[in-house]
């Protein structure tokens, strides 16, 4: 079973991992619209990152669906934070609004001169989209992303338990 | 602006047209695919007898108002099932009031009463002739709304994080991990012994422990005693470091994924160490989702032994693995049954037995067993501040049984209930404190191992991080709590400013920029809540650390419900010297680290 593949000189790797904890250049934060920080790796973020993160969002707040903002990292291992503000809880077209989400954050990550960037397993858990229909829907836009011009090199996906892990192995696996 | 009465009429037009909002529908779609033989058997087997009435303990607190009683509860669900489900309701409606939702509000709705008038304690099921388990399907209800997004923040805040963090009070790995070695140096250091320790991550143990975020996040003394009496009994232990939370906030939401992700953790962590047993601290919810339930939600054949830590310790004393001499805990005591415990799990008799193994003077509460009365704290209702008057009004003939039965202490083997125990005994003025069996085991403990020997008088352990030279904010507005807690710090050479409101707090932390800021949340003027979220917004004063002691319950909300980051150190009134400085160094040790 793969835990990456490669598409020419990028690469699409899988990590057991806190993402909020990861040495990374930029990681993606499935984000709320008001931009609130809030529980589970948004408080992560601020006990680990300080608490100008919140301050800088504070003034970019709201943002729409699908939008995505960046700030810096604080104490964190990683530079940058992407913000996504992705579907949530049953929402109405939500695989296509997930698929406009990701895209935006890699657009936002390619204009800010990124070239390592981690997501987690995008919407799955708490916010209650199921974990293969994310894996398909997030590893299929990240691989026709990098097949076009993009300065980004490698993108990791964050799983937190095996539950997370296996169907992103399982979904790579389709793709390898 | 939505005049009512147009709103009204948008709602029956909906009605009419069989429109629904998203969320309305989608709940629809979810419940069908919830229905099984046991659910569908509650929904339709209720014949309004009444029975359940006078089991409720919100009923009992609420004798006028009968949309406490379980049956009024069960039917808002059950008209639901009625009008899709069932060809009596689909056929002729309005002769069986079977209604359907339409809107969000009719959903919020719902959710005051899925959420805010129910602890499902269980009690109605057991005493329902019918064999309606009422509890059952309000979880069912709960699970429908938490997957459209419609539950109080409090339960938004618990399950995401326990959903990403991977316990329910959003701990960071690196902070569990200091809380246990700084316990375990503590343990070293008063065993004078290099085997008293807290082995973390260790393979091929005879038992993996796993405990609630509660208690290292604030009472982790019981983590100590659990690891004195695992030395004492020279037992083949460990901690893990992942997967260590055995609480599962999907029992109380209603959310089968999360139960099945959480109990998952603990068994994949359990098989990663390699350990023979998997041993829970005391926590009622947290038994009953990993023994019981976590199987089913996580799909899960376990290979491996699970028992509560009771069943443990009290293995440990019949045996004769440990010696305990009951003299030491030398009070009374009563013992209240965690719903969990008792009516889901049947775990009554092994905690009598053991209690009256390790003190002399147990006295009986009535009712009892099955039949005791939840703790009001149940079913996730310490995480909703918002119905926490209604909590604490329907706990009146908790803190009636308790009150009964003159003894000063109440043993509980649930957590959530030490909380909830703790609340109604403040609320209702109670002379009793609340206590579990791991504390009064350790206390009993006869302690015959030990490094080298040493006197029987307490060894006075060397603090880890000097109070000297630290300068220390003291908040608190009653001036006798306020002169003694100046006169502790002081004493171990601390420099203390005193402030006797928030204003004057917020004034002086950002004129003096203390060390640490010790907070009391029940202040007049500016609340303690308030002044907390103040400083912790303002950038001169964000990284101080503070150190809440209070006797109110207001703490929930910094528990739960946190728009800041949550404090780094929690004490509970009434606090005598040793707690307060073992909770201001573990503070400052802590942070000092950091």
């Amino acid at each position: 079973m793969a835990d990456e593949i490669r598409i020419g000189q990028r690469a699409i790797r899988l990590k057991n991992s806190d993402i909020t904890d990861m040495e990374v250049e930029c990681f993606v934060y499935y984000a709320r619209s008001d931009l609130k920080l809030g529980a589970g790796y948004g408080g992560a973020i601020a006990v680990r990152g300080g608490p100008q993160i919140q301050k800088t969002l504070d003034e970019m707040a709201p943002i729409g669906p699908c939008e995505a903002v960046i700030t810096d990292a604080g104490e964190l291992k990683a530079k940058y934070i992407i913000h996504a503000n992705g579907p949530k809880f049953q929402e109405e077209d939500a695989e296509s609004k997930l698929k406009t989400t990701i895209l935006n954050a890699l657009r936002l990550a390619d204009d800010k001169g990124i070239r390592q960037l981690a997501l987690p397993t995008m919407g799955t858990g708490f916010y209650g989209i199921p974990l293969d229909r994310s894996a398909d829907v997030s590893l299929n836009t990240v691989k026709n992303y990098l097949q076009n011009d993009t300065g980004i090199e490698e993108i990791i996906f964050c799983a937190i338990d095996s539950r997370e892990y296996l169907p992103f192995r399982t979904q790579l696996d389709k793709m390898a | 602006m939505i005049y009512p009465g147009l709103q009204d009429r948008m709602v029956k037009n909906m009605a009419k047209n069989n429109e629904r909002s998203h969320k309305a529908q989608v709940v629809l779609e979810r419940f069908e695919k919830k229905l099984n033989r046991q659910i569908v058997g509650s929904l339709v087997a209720c014949v309004h007898c009444g029975n359940c009435t006078d089991c409720c303990h919100y009923v009992l607190a609420n004798p006028g108002d009968t949309t406490f009683a379980p049956a009024y509860k069960a039917d808002q669900i059950r008209k639901i099932f009625k009008r899709h489900f069932d060809w009596t309701g689909r056929v002729l409606p309005w002769w069986v009031k079977a209604k359907s939702v339409y809107t969000d509000e009719d959903l919020e709705n719902l959710k005051d009463i899925v959420f805010g008038k129910c602890t499902n304690c269980r009690r109605c099921s057991i005493n329902c002739p019918m064999g309606v388990d009422y509890a059952t399907f309000n979880r069912m209800a709960r699970g429908l709304l938490v997957s459209v997004g419609i539950m109080p923040e409090g339960v938004a805040v618990v399950s995401k994080d326990q959903w990403e963090i991977g316990n329910q009070m959003g701990v960071l790995k690196e902070d569990y991990i200091e809380t246990l070695e700084w316990l375990s140096e503590e343990l070293e250091m008063e065993m004078n012994d290099p085997e008293a320790v807290i082995p973390i991550d260790k393979e091929d143990v005879d038992i993996v422990y796993t405990i609630n975020p509660r208690e290292i996040k604030y009472d982790p003394r019981t983590i100590s005693d659990a690891a004195r009496i695992f030395y004492q009994a020279r037992e083949s232990w460990t901690m893990p470091s992942d997967g260590w939370d055995m609480t599962n906030f999907g029992l109380f939401s209603g959310d089968d994924d999360l139960g099945g992700a959480v109990a998952g953790r603990v068994y994949e962590a359990t098989r990663k160490l390699r350990g023979k047993k998997l041993v829970m601290s005391e926590c009622g919810h947290g038994y009953r989702s990993t023994r019981c339930e976590g199987p089913n939600w996580a799909k899960d054949d376990i290979d491996f032994e699970m028992e509560s830590s009771v069943i443990t310790m009290l293995d440990y004393v019949k045996s004769g693995r440990i010696k305990i001499d009951k003299s030491k805990n030398d009070s009374s005591y009563t013992f209240h049954d965690s719903c969990n415990n008792a009516r889901s799990c049947g775990l009554f008799d092994e905690p009598r037995e053991l209690l009256q193994l390790a003190v002399d003077d147990f006295r009986e509460m009535y009712p009892n067993r099955a039949e005791n009365y939840c703790c009001t704290g149940g079913g996730g209702a310490m995480s909703m501040s918002e119905y926490s008057a209604r909590r604490l009004k329907s706990a009146k003939v908790k803190a009636d049984q308790l009150k009964a039965t003159g003894a000063k202490y109440v043993v509980t083997s649930c957590h959530n209930c030490v909380d909830g125990l703790t609340d109604v005994i403040k609320h209702y003025k109670l002379d009793m404190q609340v206590t579990q069996l791991v504390n009064l085991v350790a206390n009993a403990l006869v302690e015959e191992r030990r490094g080298i020997p040493v006197p029987e008088i307490p060894v006075e352990v060397k603090p880890a991080v000097s109070l000297s030279g630290k300068k220390i904010l003291v908040t608190d507005d009653e001036p006798d709590f306020l002169t003694f807690l100046t006169a502790v710090l002081e004493d171990n050479g601390a420099s203390v400013l005193t402030a006797s409101n928030g204003d004057e707090a917020i004034r002086l932390a950002l004129a003096e920029k203390p060390d640490l800021i010790t907070l009391d949340l029940s202040m007049p003027g500016k609340s303690g809540i308030e002044t907390f979220e103040i400083l912790r917004k303002d950038d001169d004063t964000t990284s101080i650390p503070v150190c809440i002691i209070t006797g109110k319950p207001e703490m929930r909300r910094l528990i739960y419900e946190r728009a800041v980051i949550p404090p780094e150190g929690y004490v509970d009134k009434p606090v005598d010297e040793e707690g307060i400085l073992v909770n201001v160094r573990k503070t400052l040790e802590l942070v000092h680290k950091k």
